[in-house]
């Protein structure tokens, strides 16, 4: 039987966290991961950098690791984060008292905050609905990407000798009169349950975390609570936007490279899975968002999504806006299970330092003196002016900064020198994202390459303004051509799922310009290719 | 002040079929056209109904269809002059509503149409030996591995071969199949070189992107007698030749016969007496334009056109003279949880109900104005894609219409 030190069940960004922190104190670690990689909350949410503002009122603790984490995110992920600065802007039906308390908590907390003019904040962001605006403060708000984060946090790992399985699901513990010896996995592809050694086991999953919990007999008060986000077409800030009111639906906009998110809802669910978003959810949304920018409508949505926050409710505690947005670990050795971890709550901004808090646990239990890096070391190395200049041979100029911050050094290299060589592969397979299909091959010859949508999980293919119209038959084209282990060799199921996948996504948001991007959709795949297949009836 | 007998609103197949059916009957016909139109879109193979018999399907269609209303002989007309016009623009087409004739998509999948180009009439591939698939460096949106690994499928006991030609495309910009097409219409030489170098014989086939030129059948023409096996275009993604090639037979069939084509032409609003139109407006930065006519002929397609727009829920509208939208509501009926359902998606039949002329009916099914017509994707009721019937229903909808 195969052994590690350390299991994480778990891939989104608190697993990988975890991972990347033992393995660099040299601890033999492996993370399971029932789908791909950050398929949770750790994608399914804003992309927000919190500054702590949203939580100086009501939770002071929360703020500070927030701004503490902010400033060290900014430091060791470089490449993942946009420095785009945030606002927080009171209308006129805001309470007034709550900007007071609001500004006494910035103070008192070390968040640094601005107060600016109506006309100095509508200069920085033209689209702000002026009659309603009252006061304005500018603070150190941040845009992450929590994919690009993830594959970054998995490269810096596997440097260290972390490692990693996707598509693996968690079943059950082996343990014997409370003493663990290893946990038991499934092979999501060919349902092979098996065996993996190890001396402690982390249940990271999340909102799955429950789950996890039952199947190793354990109860654990996580509540999946779901926030529904509209990703639009078009960047219409360039700051952060947050309302300078008590916390609320709707009220963040977060502008990422060509996009803006806004979000979100918070709803109690039984199910992590249930990443369903309805019509009604998004106009309440819209609604919402108008109040800070009238024109809100004009602009063209792409899609609609959820996440599941896996927000911790032990015994007796609040749900929904009035839960803790801060974590907590658990050592099961108290109910009597010796080696078995749970961390739970929590948010993306503090993921690092979770990840420290549990490892320092951990590596007490296995007498590791080594202390915590993962705050001073950056993720990846980032890519060398000299080499970014020399790749404008063969990219748009704009694509090589893209591609330098999704890829970091490593694989930028590979990416440059497969198009060197082939200049075949210098075409863009997304034009939206400015993808090249020499980024798409080099993806999709890597040993957790299973589908299109993993493709899309890493190189953003089938993200942007055209929702995998055209990137889904090359996508899928590239995928058959170079991924030796996709398991579903049959290119047509492929584009199917994929483009299933999308129309999730866009269902809820059918309206506008979204309706003729649905047609084009349709007139390629349905009639131009058929890929419903079939003989007429 | 421009006069015409009929103004065509629209530049796709329907507008452009519509043109060309009145000019044939000596009318002054004027059409204006804003964007690309639908056909660069599209593959340029017309289909009139998913099914095996597609006359017999159309014929047993309810009441309310819109083929019900367009009529059988109409439809078959519309059939017979698009053959006629596009033969007169060495383009010559293939096919009736009797049958269905496969096609190869870029994907390998076969796909059955009614009334298609020739170049890409696969009807032959079950009786071939052996079918070479041609993929050429440097093309992007044709991938042959993936294209024989589907069309394998249907012929597994054909012997495949693919192979790739360099044409010396690469080492500038990205080359779709538009931008190949016309470098091989303008020299030719070099592939047709490598397509002798297969040595195919008449028991073979093979099978190359849309690239046989942009315009008309010629580059076919000149390739063609110079190999002894079939040669077969498939689909693509867009910009796609086969498409453009339509479109332009149908506009240079419009320019020769005295057919004015104003592009650019945003007509923002129609000018009503009673119940007639007296003129459409068009409108740009520095000016309003004014054109009158006898019969107006509204083409502007569905949603995919901008015909019909929605910018808030449950509120479709048409966007030129306002004419009544019909639609499904309720967000359960509006789309299906599946993207490719075996059942109609609900907002894409979203349009204007017309009468047996073409013309937008009320509530009651009055006409609303008796000189105008709507053709093509405006058409509401049903879910043309799922049906398989875009085509037909834009070149028939728009013959009825023409011929009123």
């Amino acid at each position: 039987m195969e052994k590690y030190t350390v299991v994480i069940i778990g891939g989104g960004a608190t697993g990988l966290g975890i991972l990347r922190d033992l393995a660099m104190r040299g601890v033999k670690a492996l993370l399971v991961e029932k789908k791909d990689l950050v398929n949770g909350a750790s994608s399914r949410y804003h992309g927000l950098l919190h500054s702590g503002g949203r939580y100086v009122v009501k939770d002071r603790d929360a703020a500070k690791e927030c701004i503490t984490e902010n400033q060290i995110m900014r430091r060791i992920g470089k490449s993942c984060v946009e420095p785009c600065g945030g606002m927080f802007t009171r209308l006129d039906i805001d309470d007034e008292d709550y900007e007071e308390q609001w500004v006494k908590g910035c103070n008192e907390t070390g968040i640094d905050i601005t107060p600016i003019t109506i006309d100095e904040a509508i200069n920085l962001e033209p689209r702000l609905n002026r009659k309603r605006l009252r006061s304005v403060y500018l603070i150190p708000d941040a845009a992450i990407d929590g994919f690009r984060m993830a594959w970054q946090l998995v490269d810096s790992a596997k440097r260290y000798g972390g490692e990693f399985r996707t598509y693996t699901e968690f079943v059950g513990l082996d343990q014997v009169n409370g003493e663990l010896h290893g946990v038991m996995v499934r092979n999501q592809f060919t349902g092979e349950i098996y065996e993996i050694g190890c001396d402690i086991a982390v249940n990271a999953a999340g909102g799955w975390a429950g789950f996890v919990g039952e199947r190793a007999g354990l109860k654990i008060g996580v509540q999946p609570d779901k926030g529904t986000l509209i990703a639009f077409n078009q960047r219409i800030v360039s700051h952060v936007v947050n309302r300078l009111h008590k916390s609320s639906d709707g009220d963040i906009f977060v502008p990422h490279g060509s996009i803006t998110i806004l979000g979100t809802s918070s709803i109690s669910i039984p199910n992590p899975e249930d990443t369903s978003t309805s019509r009604e959810e998004v106009e309440s949304l819209i609604k919402i968002g108008e109040q800070t920018f009238e024109n809100l409508r004009d602009f063209r949505i792409l899609r609609a999504f959820a996440g599941a926050r896996p927000l911790y409710i032990p015994e007796g505690g609040e749900l929904g806006r009035n839960a803790s947005r801060g974590f907590a670990i658990l050592d099961h050795e108290t109910d009597g299970l010796k080696g078995f971890f749970t961390i739970v709550g929590g948010k993306f901004t503090t993921f690092r330092l979770m990840a420290e808090k549990i490892c320092d646990q951990i590596c007490a239990k296995l007498d590791v003196q080594e202390p915590c890096r993962t705050a001073e070391v950056p993720i990846v190395e980032e890519v060398p002016q000299a080499e970014k200049e020399r790749a404008k041979k063969f990219f748009p100029s704009y694509g090589v900064e893209l591609a330098a911050e999704r890829l970091g050094v490593e694989k930028f290299r590979r990416v440059v020198a497969r198009m060197e060589s082939d200049p075949e592969s210098r075409e863009l397979v997304c034009e939206c994202e400015n993808i090249t299909r020499a980024e798409v091959e080099e993806i999709a010859k890597e040993s957790t390459t299973y589908s299109v949508d993993d493709l899309r999980r890493r190189t953003r293919i089938g993200m942007g303004t055209c929702q995998g119209n055209f990137c889904t038959f090359r996508g899928t084209a590239v995928l058959n051509e170079m991924c030796e282990q996709s398991k579903d060799k049959d290119t047509l199921t492929h584009m199917r799922k994929f483009l299933q996948g999308r129309w999730k996504g866009i269902r809820p948001v059918l309206i506008g310009r979204t309706l003729r991007e649905m047609q084009i959709k349709r007139a390629i795949y349905e009639l131009s290719m058929n890929v419903t297949g079939g003989e007429p009836k | 002040m421009i006069d015409s007998d009929v103004i065509v609103i629209g530049g796709g197949l329907a507008g452009l079929m519509a043109a060309c059916v009145a000019v044939r009957r000596k009318e002054k016909v004027t059409v204006l056209t804003f964007g690309s139109g639908s056909l660069p879109l599209a593959s340029g193979a017309i289909d009139f109904y998913n099914s095996k018999f597609p006359e017999t399907a159309i014929k047993n269609l309810p009441v309310g269809h819109p083929y019900y209303r367009i009529g059988l002989p109409a439809i078959k007309d519309s059939i017979n002059f698009l053959k006629d016009v596009t033969a007169r623009a060495n383009l010559p087409y293939t096919g009736d509503l009797s049958f269905q004739i496969p096609i190869v998509t870029a994907v390998g999948t076969l796909k059955y149409s009614t009334l298609i180009p020739e170049s890409m009439d696969a009807s032959l591939l079950g009786d071939v030996k052996k079918i070479f698939v041609v993929g050429i460096r440097g093309i992007k949106d044709f991938y042959p591995r993936m294209l024989v690994d589907n069309l394998k499928k249907y012929f597994s006991n054909a012997d495949f071969n693919p192979v790739t030609f360099d044409l010396n495309l690469l080492g500038g910009r990205d080359i779709n199949c538009m931008d190949a097409a016309q470098m091989i219409a303008d020299n030719d030489e070099l592939f047709i070189n490598e397509l002798k170098g297969l040595n195919a014989t008449p028991e073979d086939a093979i099978i190359i992107p849309p690239v046989l030129g942009t315009t008309d059948n010629s580059t076919r023409v000149t390739v063609k007698t110079q190999l002894h096996a079939a040669l077969i275009e498939t689909t693509c993604l867009p910009p796609a030749p086969t498409g453009v090639r339509l479109q332009r037979a149908l506009t240079k069939y419009l320019e020769d016969n005295g057919a004015r084509i104003y592009k650019n032409a945003n007509v923002f609003g129609g000018v009503v007496e009673e119940n007639r139109i007296t003129g459409v407006v068009t409108k740009n930065s520095v000016r309003e334009k004014f054109y009158p006519a006898r019969k107006f002929i509204l083409a502007t397609g569905g949603f995919y056109g901008g015909g019909i727009v929605m910018r808030e829920f449950d509120k479709p509208h048409e966007p030129i003279f306002d004419l009544p939208v019909k639609y499904i509501v309720g967000e359960e009926n509006w789309s299906n949880p599946k993207l490719f359902a075996d059942k109609p998606q609900g907002f894409a039949a979203t349009g204007i109900f017309v009468d047996s002329k073409m013309r937008p009916i009320d509530s009651d099914g009055q006409p609303l104005f008796e000189n105008l017509h709507v053709i093509g994707a405006n058409i509401g009721g049903k879910d043309f894609i799922h049906e398989k019937s875009l085509g037909g229903i834009a070149i028939s909808s728009a013959y009825k219409a023409a011929t009123i």
